[in-house]
């Protein structure tokens, strides 16, 4: 066990950030507008401190303190979480009105904790708490983005149904504590929920317990049925956090649902794996049927961004591969997949947010139209992250998708499983071809189309940065993914749940225990 | 050798175009407008320098001293992962970003960035003149640049998956150059032409490389090439016939079409409306010998099918004296010039298919400098008659433009393969090698040569010999420096290539010139499974010198009849078209080859087309209109909950919830 220095060493980006979203908060009470303005200023350095901490700072299993478990999978998502963080930081920098800046930007930061230590934490508990940590300030930002009755709305829903998911999630907590008699998740080890969904038959407690967390979790990552929020809440929200929302709370969703699976063995009992994959199959389905019949932009990412939950949810379904390379790993084709969408889906909406139609952001097809010509940076910008999100090369995308559906033919020939899986790739791509049309619609207005109405560069050089690094990324991370999917693989090869071979670390075990 | 200065040359030669394409793109219209030339010349000219250093690691061209390693495969990174396990025995599971240098990449290398430097220099001044309108000038440098990058990546790659990715990115910019002046109806459909019929090739290319990764498991060439030579395959079954000449073929077609052989060569003579800088660098010097040079690459695997070979050569020897004979009557310069470019192809493969790999090599690389001096000549014709290329509209032009004629001269000399011009040189070798082979092909080569020297000079007299003749309101003038340098420093290439591959020796050609010298034991050990499976030594010409003699004849008698029909005789030439009048009229319209296609092809097609339109306009949007009913119903009957209001948006949830419950109680 190791001791409390050792803890700070481990946890300092999670404190970094703490503190800054602290800092923050006290920077935009200071009177007078110099001062406020500084408060993204703050965050910023806060995330960029982080970031550099995180890169050098190994997580030690060892010396997780009481409640997490710091595997690989923590550098991976602090990684991504950082860096995208710090371009959505850019991208939302003059978002918030001058007396909201230091609520708003500390918003942001809490959030990312959040998602920091969702990837950390090894107790339902701690899990529960870190995901809420990093979903209540979303509603938050929501209500803050933008003075608009749309915006409130869309927080006060956004809130009461992630309340609701919120309580199924930890309803169904409560049954796998009730089965397995302990809140530890002992990610890695053969721990007691493991043993539990190894029995025959499982016990129907746990069952109901997992299918109840699974349920919360896919409100999180937006999946049908609990997908309705989605469209009212994307449109509400100014462009910018919609940028967010998109990332942060499906990230906390895939992860803690890979950390929830992974406890429970990744050896899903039938039902659940039918399940899933008739929920996979909807969610891209449905999403990419309703984002074809949009005439607003943003609610046609929104639906688009449901049509990718769908997609991870497919690699998750394939779950973590021993020994198999990158491209046959489901969970490591997700976490690419996810950092990937995190910053094209950011980009285009940061795009949206960079242009001012009559006072507003960008939202309809018609405020695009031949953009290429009055803002031909913004116009690549936005092809850029909407050829990624259709998957084409030479973006990321193209590379994300290659991953996550070359995941689904990974199962062994014996395995029952083997057969839907591949039909379920078959439809991931006939879905995406259907998802081409109003992504080239997208990339084909700003170019095809003569313009319709006057648009004005918004204020920002950070927004500016911002767009610039997403759609960069798309290419540079096309010619050159290998740092990020090793990454990927290394940290779905700290999930595999050793059948045999590893011995239970008492002493890690002893450390996940509620003391 | 030193691999760590291969490495960084590779690099740079990819990078520096690259980042002149990149830079002309960012800042062409709004900073650098007229000065756009500037980054991609010096782009290319740092390319050009690398691949000397290149050529220089391995010896240089006079190096025909063997020392060591003639090879060398550098990793630059691993790309994309593949699915393939990682175990010891094939590390290979990911795709790599890997170069491989052997003297075949050097001369390409070579070849490719000279060439395509003369004729980015050239461009300078040309497009001054025929740029866009409005915004050409930027666009036209920042897609060559574009083009040196990718054709230098589809020469140095070291695995099929980056020689693909060359493949398309220089198709891509083909389709780019040719439609540059896209507000021309013709020039629109020309790109189409060029894209659609290279798709078709590119389709069986394509399948090609994937039956590759079936069989072997694994796109590098070094272990596809290894296993090939030892008839292996990944799963360890020994690799039959049917495969190896399933891959050959699939692959060749991808070559048919990028080189466009018989019958996927339609789409390049109409390429001839992109600019004419773009016909000499793409379209002749360059990318269309991209097919030679991929099956010289493959050499191991082709020439383990003898079918395989047999169709290289055949299809080969057939397109030269297919296209030589459709040049014969053709009026536009540069069409004559395309087709002829398609016959000199054929040549080349019809080298490769008689195991002459070096020869074919040879051949492509005096080809590009002497065909692209005369596409450039012919541009500068273009340039001075204002835009018109047709011979039957200006004539007598020698006088007006001293020095593109005497350039083109030389140039039509070196294509007519007249004797101690380096056209002579390499295409004799290719004629030796297939009358040894076959006297068949060797006599079609013969045959195709003649015509090559009476097409070409029929160009020379008709251009500029006789009356001078200039369209009306054209102010005829010579054109400056910036063309007529690189002009001259071609000429120089076209008459002194050839001399790479001849040695001084006693009882030579005319007694003291012995062909088959440094270029080819240079190139030797990148073409070597060539030599290997043929029988006949091909360094020794033996007896071959009264071939050499001969061909030289031919050529200087088709010059000389040219000269007689349209010099000596003017009204000769209308008669030779009045005696055989359907001769004629066959090769005038191309033997209706382009109608052909059109009546079996595209016409059938567009039916098809306009079919599944009809289906889908009525039955598949019915079915469309009948599917979405049902949402739209449902949405009708839950209006209540679909309002946006949130009390019906969470009984949504709570409803999807009870039907997985029941759904999984009920499983």
């Amino acid at each position: 066990m190791g001791n409390a220095s050792q803890y700070l060493v481990q946890l300092l980006p999670e404190l970094i950030v703490t503190v800054g979203a602290c800092v923050a908060l006290f920077v935009g009470l200071t009177r007078g507008s110099a001062g406020r303005d500084r408060t993204a200023a703050v965050s910023l350095a806060a995330l960029l401190l982080a970031l550099l901490a995180a890169l050098l700072i190994k997580p030690d299993p060892a010396a997780s303190p009481p409640g997490l478990l710091l595997t690989s999978l923590v550098y991976y998502v602090r990684l991504i979480t950082l860096a995208i963080g710090v371009l959505i930081l850019l991208v939302n920098w003059h978002v918030p009105t001058q007396r909201e800046q230091g609520e708003f930007f500390a918003m942001v930061l809490f959030s990312v904790v959040g998602i920091l230590f969702t990837a950390s934490a090894n107790d339902l508990v701690v899990l529960f708490f870190a995901i809420e940590l990093g979903s209540v300030p979303t509603y938050v930002l929501i209500g803050l983005s933008r003075e608009d009755r749309r915006a409130s709305e869309a927080s006060v829903k956004y809130f009461f149904l992630g309340a609701m998911a919120a309580a199924l999630m930890v309803y169904g907590f409560s049954f796998l504590y009730g089965a397995a008699g302990t809140t530890a998740l002992q990610s890695g080890h053969a721990g007691a929920l493991v043993s539990l969904f190894a029995a025959d038959p499982v016990p129907s407690f746990a069952m109901i317990g997992l299918l109840l967390a699974v349920c919360g979790l896919l409100f999180k990552v937006a999946a049908v049925p609990f997908h309705v929020y989605a469209p009212d809440v994307y449109e509400g929200a100014a462009s910018p956090i919609t940028g967010l929302l998109g990332f942060l709370p499906k990230l906390a969703g895939f992860v803690a649902l890979v950390k929830v699976l992974s406890a429970c063995g990744w050896a899903m009992p039938v039902w659940l794996q039918w399940m899933l994959w008739i929920v996979a199959a909807l969610t891209m389905t449905v999403g990419n049927v309703l984002a074809l019949r949009q005439d607003n932009v943003k609610r046609t990412l929104a639906y688009s961004s449901i049509a990718h939950t769908g997609y991870m949810l497919i690699a998750i379904l394939v779950g973590p591969m021993a020994g198999e390379g990158p491209m046959r790993d489901g969970v490591a084709a997700m976490l690419f997949y996810i950092a990937i969408y995190g910053m094209m889906n950011l980009g285009a909406f940061a795009v949206l947010a960079a242009l001012s139609v009559r006072g507003e952001a960008a939202e309809e097809f018609s405020d695009l139209a031949g953009l290429s010509r009055r803002h031909p940076g913004a116009a690549v910008a936005l092809a850029v992250c909407a050829f990624s999100l259709m998957g084409f090369p030479p973006t990321a995308g193209f590379l994300g998708k290659v991953y996550v559906f070359s995941s689904a033919f990974s199962l062994g020939d014996g395995d029952p499983f083997r057969m839907p899986l591949i039909v379920l790739a078959v439809i991931g791509v006939i879905n995406s071809a259907i998802a081409a049309v109003y992504y080239l619609r997208i990339a084909g207005t700003c170019y095809l189309r003569d313009p319709l109405v006057e648009t004005q560069p918004a204020a920002g050089q950070p927004l500016r940065v911002g767009v610039a690094l997403c759609s960069l990324a798309m290419l540079v991370l096309f010619v050159w993914p290998k740092p990020v999917v090793e990454q990927a693989k290394l940290a779905s090869d700290d999930l595999q749940i050793p059948a045999a071979a590893a011995a239970p670390a008492p002493e890690v075990a002893a450390a996940g225990q509620p003391d | 050798m030193d691999v760590g200065i291969l490495k960084t040359c590779g690099i740079l030669i990819l990078l520096l175009p690259a980042a002149g394409t990149v830079l002309v793109g960012a800042l062409g219209r709004p900073v650098l407008r007229g000065r756009s030339h500037w980054p991609v010349i010096l782009g290319v000219a740092g390319a050009v320098i690398c691949s000397f250093v290149v050529l220089g690691q391995f010896g240089g061209v006079s190096g025909d001293e063997a020392h060591g390693d003639t090879q060398a495969v550098v990793s630059v990174y691993q790309w994309i992962a593949t699915g393939a396990p990682e175990t010891r025995e094939a590390p290979a599971a990911w795709f790599n970003i890997s170069f491989l240098f052997d003297p075949l990449t050097c001369v390409m290398l070579v070849t490719v960035t000279g060439v395509s430097l003369l004729v980015i220099i050239y461009s300078r001044e040309y497009m001054r003149q025929h740029g866009h309108p409005e915004r050409g000038y930027e666009r036209f440098f920042a897609f060559l640049g574009l083009f040196v990058f990718s054709m230098c990546a589809l020469v140095l790659s070291g695995n099929f998956l980056l020689l693909y990715l060359g493949w398309e990115a220089v198709g891509l910019c083909s389709y780019l150059l040719i439609g540059f002046y896209y507000g021309k109806p013709e020039a629109a459909a020309a790109a189409k032409k060029a894209f659609l019929v290279n798709r078709i090739g590119d389709f069986g290319f394509g399948l090609g490389i994937l039956l590759i990764y079936l069989t072997f498991n694994t796109l590098d060439y070094q272990a596809v090439f290894g296993m090939v030579a030892d008839r292996a395959t990944a799963s360890g079954a020994a690799l039959t016939d049917g495969r190896i000449t399933a891959i050959a073929l699939l692959l060749f077609c991808g070559a048919v079409g990028k080189s466009a052989q018989i019958p996927l060569y339609v789409w390049l003579p109409d390429a001839m409306e992109g600019p004419s800088p773009v016909s000499a660098l793409i379209h002749a010097a360059t990318m269309v010998t991209a097919g030679v040079y991929m099956v010289a690459r493959c050499g191991v695997i082709f020439t383990q099918s003898s079918l395989a070979m047999a169709v290289v050569a055949s299809i080969g020897a057939v397109t030269a004296l297919f296209a030589a004979t459709i040049a014969l009557t053709q009026h536009d310069m540069k069409r004559v010039l395309a087709y002829s470019t398609i016959s000199q192809l054929g040549y080349m493969f019809l080298g490769l298919g008689v195991f002459a790999a070096t020869s074919a090599i040879f051949h492509l690389f005096t080809h590009a400098f002497f065909k692209a001096l005369l596409f450039l000549a012919a541009g500068s014709v273009m340039h001075a008659m204002g835009g018109v290329i047709d011979m039957r509209r200006f004539s007598g032009l020698r006088r007006i433009m001293p020095w593109t004629y005497r350039t083109f001269v030389i140039g039509g000399l070196a294509l007519a393969g007249f004797p101690l011009l380096s056209g002579f040189w390499s295409k004799d070798e290719i004629i030796h090698a297939a009358m040894t082979r076959s006297p068949l092909l060797g006599a079609i080569g013969l045959l195709t040569a003649v015509m090559t020297a009476f097409y070409t000079f029929r160009m020379v007299f008709r251009a500029f010999h006789g009356a001078q003749r200039v369209p009306p309101g054209v102010h005829a003038h010579e054109a400056g420096k910036w063309i007529l340098v690189p002009l001259c420093l071609l000429a120089v290439g076209a008459i002194g290539a050839g001399y790479v591959n001849v040695h001084i020796r006693g009882g030579g050609f005319l007694g003291f010139l012995e062909p088959g010298a440094a270029f080819e034991s240079f190139l030797h050990p990148a073409v070597a499974p060539f030599a290997s499976a043929s029988h006949h030594a091909s360094s020794e010409h033996g007896g071959g010198h009264m071939l050499m003699y001969l061909s030289g004849l031919l050529a200087v008698a088709g010059i000389g009849v040219a000269w007689w029909v349209y010099v000596r005789r003017p009204d000769l030439a209308g008669g030779l078209a009045r005696m055989s009048p359907q001769a004629y009229d066959l090769s005038y319209n191309k033997y209706y080859v382009d109608e052909m296609y059109d009546a079996g092809v595209v016409k059938p097609l567009r039916g098809s087309g306009k079919l599944a339109f009809g289906i889908d306009e009525y039955v598949i949007d019915g079915l469309i209109w009948l599917v979405t009913a049902v949402p739209r119903l449902l949405a009708f009957g839950l209006k209540g909950l679909q309002s946006g209001s949130l009390q019906g948006y969470a009984v949504t949830m709570a409803a999807g919830f009870a039907i997985i419950l029941l759904l999984v109680l009920w499983m």
